[in-house]
């Protein structure tokens, strides 16, 4: 009976050692990681973070349904392009990928970082200025890059009063005006211009909600979103009217100006573009139709390119669809400046490797794949001479709207100043105060939480 | 044979063969014993990392300002802010008025439905099933679900309302008509585990009672007044305690309805959205564990005065 127990209990050791094993083992440092090969780099392993629907293998697109070739392909060419470096990805997607990425900065988990918030992560001393690498490297040019990309990514350092070049644009972003033709031609309504005026867009819209002349269906002149992106749309019809949100760029030299004459006439402008919207704006309802072949709005504010171009391909709809520039003032400047660059950790241990992945990131090759296969938005000048750019016509306002946003981005975008200016378009929005109350009180609590913080 | 066994147990050698029996056992027990704390050591690991090193890093955290790379000790400034803000008492109020109305309507008519059942002699587990459903759903998914159900104009129940000489609101576009929204939602969802553990009371009510009240004359109603309920008030405190805990810890639905700060006008931001929003969209964790230890407080304080209220002993 004794022996019995006893080789029970060995058993049940064993059975245990064996599963704290197969965990370390799952835990532990992928073996090959600092192996390598022969080569420049050998023995040198970089963490590469991506954001994003990026997969290592290959998948279908759920929007085109068509076969996305892996970020194993990246892997592939630059380990091919630096013998004996190793990459290892990590990928997130963008839920939340600003509380991961900060605990993946404090833990030093990545050498480079896909790195939207570029602006809030430089003042915390956890990314390496990249002004020294860019000086050094003959073989870099900041030309490549698409006008106003490069500044409009700078960002304060921990001990810096100066705008630095903390990440390298890798993805593009803008922000545009998008219509539907089709609704345009059936009301007899000319089509936006390039650069329309509020007045334009305001008078537009208001010609095309009501029965549609053709189908007799129900349609809306314009929508807007009026929870979550909200205060961006409500600052570029101040910036279309020489307004600004305030000035500053590190925290104690912010002054907000929320609630400016251009300001408040920019919300009493939504309001009024609100009789011509769906019900459910502020809920952000109302817009299910967009981008479908049953479609019942004309003008779409504050829209993006991964919203606009990737599914309008995908449905057919690209003749449909016309893109128009946001609001800018006499400076042709406006609209918000979005994309990711990518940087480097401050303690990544092979630096000079992870340079030359940021290098390799906004090369043709990379930016290709970006494009072709992701369908999202290069940051190089270059692209506009390739075959596949040049066949998404949709694309050309697109890069335009790149280059005129306003810059640097807005520093308190992620901040919680936004989320005041947001509650308070919310409270217009939904009648609970006039638009001068609304923006008094967003003035009031965020200058209050700037001094308080 | 009998005899000499025993001579040989009651002799001094055979006291310390004894001895050694006993201390072999003991020994075998502390060894099987060992074996099993070996095994719990896992879970022991889990609690001290995810959870009691966390509530004291989050507890030391409420002192300093932190975006979780620089800190600076301020003291009890956090706790300050959060309680002199109009939005985290804002938050508190949505709580409140979310989890009160979800209690008091679920339960009542989650014993409504759960009586109906038990009444009922054919099809019992095809509506505990049915009641059952929307409890095993995910939340974020029946709340994805409920932002087109609620539709102000494509919405099922707007449809309903419009169809039955209503008026339709807007629902989650207006800040008076979200939080019913939401608590509609709730109801819906909580409804399902409220019929159940209901039904496992009423079942288990001695069926004498019931008997002995018939043959004095008690009509149906009067045996429900006077036989069930009375007998149901250990399942209702159970109810409201684990109802109101959840309720003051509700998060999901509301930030997949609303986002973080509960659009429309933070109408349905409830005090973990809160949290939410100054910790993880804005990086002030010294202000969201600030207001994690407030909230702690004032569910420890409720869920005291429930257990008073309910007379429900622990």
């Amino acid at each position: 009976m004794g022996r019995v127990r006893s080789s029970k209990s060995f058993f049940l050791m064993l059975a245990f050692l064996m599963v704290v094993v197969a965990g370390l083992a799952g835990c532990s440092e992928n073996s090959s990681g600092e192996s390598g090969g022969d080569g420049k780099w050998a023995g040198q392993t970089i963490k590469v973070q991506m954001i994003g629907d990026f997969a290592m293998e290959d998948s279908t697109d759920p929007i085109t349904g068509e076969k996305t070739k892996g970020v194993h392909v990246l892997k592939e060419e630059f380990e091919k392009q630096h013998p004996g470096a190793k990459v290892e990805f990590i990928l997130m997607p963008w839920e939340g990928y600003t509380e991961k990425t900060q605990a993946m900065l404090t833990s030093g988990e990545a050498d480079v970082y896909q790195m939207p918030g570029v602006a809030d992560f430089a003042p915390q001393g956890v990314l390496e200025p990249l002004a020294p690498y860019i000086e050094k490297d003959e073989d870099f040019n900041l030309d490549i890059f698409i006008e106003n990309q490069v500044e409009g990514w700078k960002a304060l350092g921990p001990d810096s009063d100066e705008l630095k070049i903390y990440g390298l644009p890798f993805l593009g972003d803008a922000r545009f005006i998008a219509y539907d033709k089709k609704l345009f031609d059936q009301w007899g309504v000319d089509y936006l211009s390039d650069h329309p005026t509020m007045d334009e867009v305001a008078e537009k819209a208001k010609k095309m909600t009501g029965k549609n002349p053709e189908t007799g269906e129900q349609n809306y002149g314009i929508w807007f979103r009026g929870d979550w992106s909200s205060a961006f749309t409500l600052i570029d019809t101040a910036e279309g009217q020489n307004g600004r949100w305030g000035t500053g760029f590190a925290w104690d030299e912010i002054k907000f100006e929320f609630n400016s004459k251009e300001m408040v006439n920019g919300l009493n402008w939504l309001l009024d573009m609100q009789d011509y919207a769906p019900k459910g704006l502020v809920s952000n309802q109302g817009s299910e139709n967009w981008m479908t072949k049953d479609n019942n709005i004309a003008i779409m504010l504050n829209q993006g390119p991964g919203d606009t171009v990737k599914p309008a391909y995908a449905q057919g709809l690209e003749d449909r669809i016309g893109i128009a520039q946001e609001f800018k003032n006499d400076e042709g400047r406006g609209g918000l400046f979005a994309g990711s660059p990518v940087a480097i950790a401050k303690d990544s241990k092979h630096k000079d490797l992870a340079w030359e992945w940021l290098k390799f990131a906004t090369s043709d090759f990379a930016q290709k794949y970006v494009f072709e296969e992701m369908g999202l938005v290069p940051s190089v000048n270059s692209a506009l001479e390739w075959d596949s750019v040049k066949e998404q016509d949709l694309m050309l306002p697109v890069f335009d709207a790149m280059k005129t946003p306003w810059t640097p981005r807005y520093p308190w975008g992620s901040a919680q100043p936004r989320f005041i200016l947001t509650s308070e378009i919310e409270s217009a929005l939904t009648g609970k105060r006039d638009a001068q109350a609304a923006l008094d009180k967003a003035q009031k609590e965020s200058t209050e939480w700037l001094e308080n913080r | 044979m009998a005899k000499d066994s025993l001579d040989i147990n009651v002799g001094p050698g055979a006291k310390s063969h004894a001895n050694r029996d006993v201390q072999s056992i003991k020994q075998k027990k502390r060894k099987s014993q060992l074996t099993w704390y070996i095994f719990l050591i896992p879970s022991f690991l889990g609690i001290l990392l995810f959870m009691a090193y966390p509530i004291f890093e989050s507890l030391r955290l409420s002192f300093y300002q932190s975006n979780g790379t620089i800190e600076n000790f301020t003291g009890l400034d956090n706790f300050k802010t959060v309680l002199t803000s109009g939005p985290f008492w804002n938050s508190v109020w949505n709580t409140f008025f979310i989890g009160i109305f979800q209690i008091i309507i679920t339960i009542p008519l989650g014993f409504i439905f759960a009586s109906l059942i038990n009444s009922t002699p054919k099809g019992q587990n095809f509506f505990k099933v049915i009641y059952f459903l929307p409890n095993v759903t995910s939340i974020v998914a029946a709340a994805m679900i409920f932002a087109f159900v609620l539709h102000p104009e494509m919405g099922i129940v707007n449809y309903l309302l419009d169809a039955a000489g209503l008026p339709t609101p807007s629902w989650l576009s207006e800040p008076s008509t979200a939080k019913w929204g939401v608590i509609l939602l709730a109801v819906w969802h909580w409804i399902g585990f409220v019929i159940i553990i209901c039904l496992a009371n009423l079942q288990a009510i001695s069926p004498e009672m019931y008997e002995a009240a018939k043959i004095d004359g008690a009509s149906g109603l009067q045996q429900w007044l006077f036989i069930t309920i009375p007998n149901m008030a250990g399942t209702f405190a159970f109810l409201l305690i684990t109802g109101w805990i959840g309720a003051m810890q509700r998060f999901n639905e509301v930030y997949v309805l609303g986002g973080p700060n509960g659009s429309p006008a933070r109408s349905i931001q409830t005090m973990g959205a809160f949290i939410y929003e100054r910790g993880f969209t804005g990086f002030e964790f010294g202000i969201a564990s600030a207001a994690t230890y407030i909230m702690f407080v004032i569910i420890l304080i409720f869920t005291f005065l429930n257990l008073k209220i309910s007379n429900m002993k622990l």
